[in-house]
This record gives structure tokens, sequence and C-alpha cells, in this order.
């Protein structure tokens, strides 16, 4: 173990050159620039450019996509929009339709009130002349059947036929007799 | 010349890396066996990803290296506000971010470290741990942060931001000769924090193996996720320092609200 701890300490003593000692060698530290160029060249030409030309491809890909989604999206703000006004515009319309409807449906109704009320005026007239004609009937066959009747029953009372001129005869003699 | 497995009987920590064998005057070392194969392990990765893409198609390991790339490559574009700047200094940023993780990571890979000795010393051995590629990844960084300065700016005008004529301005002659300094000051910050972090995490996997001995089965795992943050972490850090160093070097002499904002982000990723 001390021998770890040590051997630094004896290696630089022994060392009197301490670039030595480091082991910096010019030739080695040459040779690896080169080599490290050689690196760096070979990978910029023939490896690199494809990376990163997959990496600008994708990269460019990726802004063309969120350019469009992004205009997809302002269409899409555009027409809510559009579609929020259309509606307005239809909810308008509609409540325009409605009130319009109502009216024509108040003004249908008030016209079809009046139709039947001049209807029902109608009938009523005409259920009253019916009445009228059938009442004068009734009273017309009333007054025809009383007459009968009393035709009959004078005829009872007189013992003959009553005609229209013994009916004439008894209406004078009784007017006379009134007279008197 | 054959290795010794498991010869950790006595941990023999040193700071240079070791030479394995040379090719000509080259010495190849453990860290660049290892450096190596963490880059050929990466370049397959990278390259199988864009043959892949290139023919349109996917599976999940290429998602997820997609999404790793696109995560970064995305961040330098936040942290780097010249889109054309950005651009140009992508791929030095990227390729520094996944050479440092990757090689950082091969660290907690079987064989590495003290359980493969050669020679007394470890046959494979993380790159970042040698200090000659963290140097030379930030020189690298830094020279390219001069010569974006210097496309920017112009030869002149790069050289102005350093070198002030006293007489007209000593306040700004000073504060020049302060950012000449600083910028070896970023150089040698940038190479030594990569080191030590990774160097103090070899070792301390070294030694808790050492400690834990027959427990380190269990024990050693936690350790490994935990570099394997730091890992990340160092990467990150190296990557966003030279995206800020590079942005604060070609951004205009005018501008002292973005100056202002990068500084507090760049103490910000310092302090972190």
């Amino acid at each position: 173990m001390t021998y770890l701890f040590t051997q630094f300490a004896s290696e630089a003593a022994e060392a009197t050159n301490p670039v030595k000692a480091l082991g910096i060698d010019v030739k080695l530290l040459v040779f690896q620039i080169i080599a490290f160029a050689l690196l760096t060249w070979l990978l910029s030409k023939y490896v690199f450019p494809v990376l990163m030309k997959a990496v600008d491809d994708r990269q460019a890909r990726i802004d063309e996509s969120n350019a469009a989604a992004a205009d997809a999206a302002k269409q899409a703000a555009e027409t809510e929009e559009k579609l929020a006004k259309l509606l307005k515009q239809a909810r308008t319309e509609a409540a325009d339709i409605v009130t319009t409807a109502k009216e024509e449906a108040a003004g249908m109704l008030a016209k079809s009130e009046e139709k039947s009320k001049v209807q029902a005026e109608r009938i009523v007239a005409a259920a009253h002349e019916s009445i009228d004609k059938d009442v004068l009937a009734a009273k017309k066959a009333l007054h025809n059947e009383t007459i009968e009747l009393v035709a009959q029953a004078t005829e009872k009372v007189v013992g003959k036929t009553v005609t229209a001129t013994v009916d004439t005869q008894l209406i004078a003699d009784s007017l006379k007799a009134v007279k008197a | 010349m054959t290795p010794h497995f498991f010869a950790s009987e006595k941990l023999n920590i040193v700071l240079p890396t070791e030479a394995i064998f040379h090719i000509g005057p080259l010495p190849v070392t453990n860290a660049m066996l290892l450096g190596g194969f963490s880059v050929a392990i990466m370049l397959g990765m990278f390259f199988y990803t864009a043959t892949m893409v290139k023919r349109g198609r996917t599976n999940r390991f290429v998602g997820l290296v997609q999404w790793a790339f696109e995560g970064m490559y995305k961040a330098v574009y936040d942290i780097v506000p010249d889109r054309t700047m950005a651009r140009s200094i992508a791929p030095l940023a990227l390729t520094i971010f996944f050479t440092v993780l990757i090689s950082y990571w091969a660290d907690i890979l079987p064989g590495v470290g003290h359980s493969i000795s050669w020679h007394g010393g470890e046959l494979l051995r993380s790159l970042p741990t040698d200090l000659n590629f963290t140097i030379a990844l930030a020189i690298t960084s830094m020279v390219a942060v001069q010569y974006y300065a210097i496309k920017q700016h112009g030869l002149m005008g790069n050289a102005k931001r350093y070198l002030i004529n006293p007489l007209k301005n000593p306040i700004g002659a000073f504060e020049g000769f302060l950012e000449l300094i600083g910028e070896f000051s970023r150089l040698i910050a940038l190479s030594l924090r990569l080191f030590g972090n990774a160097f103090a995490g070899a070792a301390l996997l070294a030694i808790v193996a050492g400690l834990a001995s027959y427990a380190a089965s269990a024990v050693l795992p936690f350790f490994m996720a935990f570099e394997l943050f730091i890992g990340f972490i160092q990467a990150y850090v190296f990557y966003v320092l030279t995206l800020i160093f590079a942005s604060l070097a070609t951004a205009s002499h005018g501008g002292s609200h973005d100056t202002a904002h990068e500084s507090a982000k760049t103490k910000e990723v310092v302090a972190a």
C-alpha cells in the first residue's frame, strides 16, 4: 500500500525532465494531432453531413408541421368565428320566423274566429228563421184546427153543416144581436 | 513476452503511457492500442448509422446513435449564436465529444488497466489517460478557434484582440496581454482537466479492485457506472468549452452583452 503513495514521488525524483515524467512525447503528440485531424476530416466528409442532413430535414418537417398546425388552428378559429356568426344570424332569423309565424297564427286565428262567428250567427239566424217558420206554420195549423173545431162545435150546436154562407149569416146575426 | 493476467499483486500506477511496440520511430503505446480500438468502434458505429440513414432504414441502434447525435448537434446551435459559424465548427466539436466519450468509456472494458500486464505495465489503457492525446485535442481545439477567429476578424483584427498599444489604452493593453495568457491557460486547462479526471478514474478503479479483492465483482460496477457518468461529463465539458471559446473568439468586439453572457456560461461549465 505504501508503494501506491510513494511511487509517484520516486518517479518524479527519478525523472529529471518534468515533461518526460508526464509522458509527453513530441512524436506521439504530433502523431495524435494528425490522427485526430484525420478523424475529424473523415467524419466531416462522410458521416456528419448525412446525419446533419437527416436532423435538418427532420427539423424542417417539424417546422413545416408546426406551421401547418398553426395554419389549421387559425383556420379552425376563423371557422369557429364564422360558425358563431352564422349561428347568431340563424338564431336571429329563427326568432324573426317565430315572431312572424306567431303573428300570422294570431291573424289566422282571429280571422278564423271571425269567420266562425259569422257562420255561427248565420246558423243561428237560419235556425231562428226556421223556428219562426215552424211557429207560423204551427200557428196556422192551430188556427185552422181551431176553426175546424169551432165549426164542428157550431155544427153540433146548430145542428147543420156550417158552410161559408151559413157562417156568414151567423156572424151577421151575432153582430146584429150585439148591436141591439 | 507473455502477458500476465490478474497480475496486480503490486499495483504499478504510472503517469506516462508505455510503448508496447514500435512502428519505425513511432512508439505504439498501450493508450494508443485501446484508443485505436475505441476510434475503430466509433467509426464503425457512425459509418453504419450513416449508411442506414442514407438507405432510409432504421433500427433501435441507429435510432440511439441518431438521438445522441441530434442532441449534441442541436446543442451547438444553442451555444454558438451565429448559425454559419455553428455549422462550420459543429464537426470538430462533435468529433471531440464522441472521441472523448467512447475512448473514456473504454476504460471499463474487461482487460483494460491492471488486469492484463505487459512487462510489468498495463497492456491496455484508455486514451484520455495519455497526456499526449489530451494535449493534442486541446491544441487542435485552440488552433481551430484561432482559425475561425482569423476567418471572422482577419489576421490583424484577430491580433488586435491581444496586441493593443499601451500608450493609447494601457488598461486595454493589459487586458490583451491577459487574453494572450488566457489562450495558453485554456489550452493547459483543457488538456489537464481531461487527463486528470481520466487518470484519476483509472487509478481509482485499479485501487478499488485491489482493495476489494474477491469482492471486486460486487463493488467495481458502482465505480464503473460513476466512471461512465464522469466520462460523459468530461466529454461534454471539452465539447462545450471548445464551442464557447470559438464563440467568444468570433464574437464582435462591440457585443459586450453577448460576451458577458458567454463568460457566465463558461464559468458555469468550468464550475461544473
